[in-house]
């Protein structure tokens, strides 16, 4: 696992050493390394140049989140299985966790789009709720964590005008 | 300032001192390798028919409204998977390395903009990038095979090198983000318990690793310290090449309990760091007389 060995020792002059590497080279490396360490350093998103933040905050026993559910005509929850949905729909967290931001019309494009996800697979959906959640990790019903606390947020109805949040 | 003087000049004396071409083949090889299994393995198909309202870009994919068409992305991903490919045989080194790259970039880019970055192939793309202009396919190539086999030279010890500061430099800064932005208390704190709780719950059945660890405070805090020595000092591998033989097992230990626990899968990082950070023909130099004599 070493790096490269220095070159041997010799006896020969300078004529003999190998040319240097070429200004270019220091010129690219130079420009690449200075962007590479000052997105690391200061935590800038330049992508593909990163700030490397992975796990970077400190997290809490108390943890706020957001869960989606679709209702069915008889008032049924289901949460939108996410990680069952195809790949694209697997940013959840990060859209719930905007949607308060977004315009009406998105919060209705957004709702749109899980509820056509779900009638897919043979859902039923006449309404999606949006909860906030209070989970607090640390109080442990055997091996899982209790249920969250939640406040209803967001009711959106797929298709009707009044789509939106 | 005469010591930082001379402290930049032993850094440039050290990056840009001469190198073995067989090392940089086995880098273009591995990284291209790696490249060609994630183009060919990507969701870019699934990704091309998300639905726009769920479209979070990053970088330069905010100038599209959606994701590219499954059209577009079919033929990107098929010219950048030919490139690497060719690449990784060392044919047109010089071109198909290049296109490769910048044809897997927007490709890579749509599966970080579900709204947060996905880091997995961050890192082998940011190590190709001090490949992409170098003679990478100087030796153990195709296009070696057309010339007098080159020796050690200037020529390739820069890219390597850089590469492997880029592997350093990306742990160095992960341990740093975790320093900025929780402080001690990353460690102190129950923070990794609470993570590995979160996980836990979160996955379709209880994760008895995680929980493993979860469930006893002085080891949760054991693990957590640990992983931040191991990102903070993961750059003393440059300084003292030795110290791979720790650092290395190490962070792949790292990413393989990330996987176990939280089913999170850094494989394409964890392979990065081996072909990056272990030097392949110095090893095979000193294994290979080993096993004739033992054959004798």
């Amino acid at each position: 696992m070493r790096d490269q060995s220095p070159p041997a020792p010799t006896t020969a002059g300078p004529a003999a050493r190998p040319a240097p590497a070429p200004r270019w080279a220091r010129w690219f490396v130079s420009a690449f390394l200075a962007l590479f360490v000052v997105c690391g350093v200061a935590g800038l998103e330049a992508w593909p140049l990163t700030g490397w933040r992975l796990f970077a905050d400190a997290r809490q026993a108390r943890q706020p989140g957001f869960q989606a559910v679709t209702v069915d005509r008889a008032g049924r929850e289901t949460p939108i299985p996410f990680r069952d949905l195809p790949v694209g729909y697997h940013g959840d967290v990060q859209v719930l966790k905007s949607f308060g931001g977004l315009p009406r019309d998105r919060q209705a494009a957004v709702c749109q789009a899980w509820a056509e996800a779900v009638r897919t697979r043979g859902g039923e959906v006449a309404e999606v709720r949006i909860y906030q959640t209070l989970t607090d990790v640390s109080r442990r019903v055997g091996d899982r964590g209790a249920p969250p606390a939640r406040t209803r947020r967001y009711t959106c109805r797929p298709g009707s005008p009044d789509a939106g949040g | 300032m005469p010591a930082a003087e001379a402290a930049v000049r032993r850094v440039e004396g050290w990056l840009f001192a001469p190198g073995d071409p067989r090392r940089l083949a086995t880098v273009r090889i591995g990284l291209g390798g790696l490249l060609a299994i994630r183009l060919a393995s990507g969701p870019y198909a699934e990704l091309a028919t998300q639905p726009a309202a769920l479209f979070r870009p990053i970088s330069f994919l905010r100038l599209l409204d959606r994701m590219p068409s499954p059209e577009a992305v079919a033929a990107l991903q098929a010219l950048a998977l030919a490139a690497a490919v060719l690449a990784t045989v060392g044919l047109l080194t010089r071109v198909t390395l290049p296109v490769a790259w910048v044809a897997a970039l927007p490709l890579v880019a749509m599966t970080s903009s579900l709204g947060k970055v996905v880091h997995n192939d961050v890192l082998l793309l940011l190590c190709l990038v001090p490949l992409l202009p170098s003679r990478a396919g100087a030796a153990w190539s195709l296009d070696a095979r057309q010339r007098p086999a080159a020796g050690p030279g200037p020529l390739f010890g820069w890219p390597v090198r850089t590469a492997m500061v880029v592997v350093a430099g990306a742990y160095c800064f992960t341990g740093l983000a975790k320093l900025l932005h929780a402080g001690p208390a990353w460690v102190t704190s129950g923070n990794l318990r609470w993570v590995l709780y979160a996980s836990s719950d979160a996955q379709p059945q209880p994760n008895p690793f995680a929980l493993f660890v979860a469930d006893r405070p002085l080891l949760a805090h054991l693990v957590a310290a640990a992983t931040l020595a191991v990102e903070l000092g993961f750059p003393l591998v440059l300084w003292r090449p030795r110290l791979a033989w720790l650092f290395v097992p190490a962070v792949l230990a790292m990413h393989a309990g990330i996987g176990l626990a939280m089913h999170l899968d850094y494989w394409p990082m964890a392979a990065t760091v081996l072909v990056v950070m272990v030097d392949w023909p110095a090893l095979a130099d000193r294994v290979a007389p080993v096993l004739v004599e033992e054959r004798r």
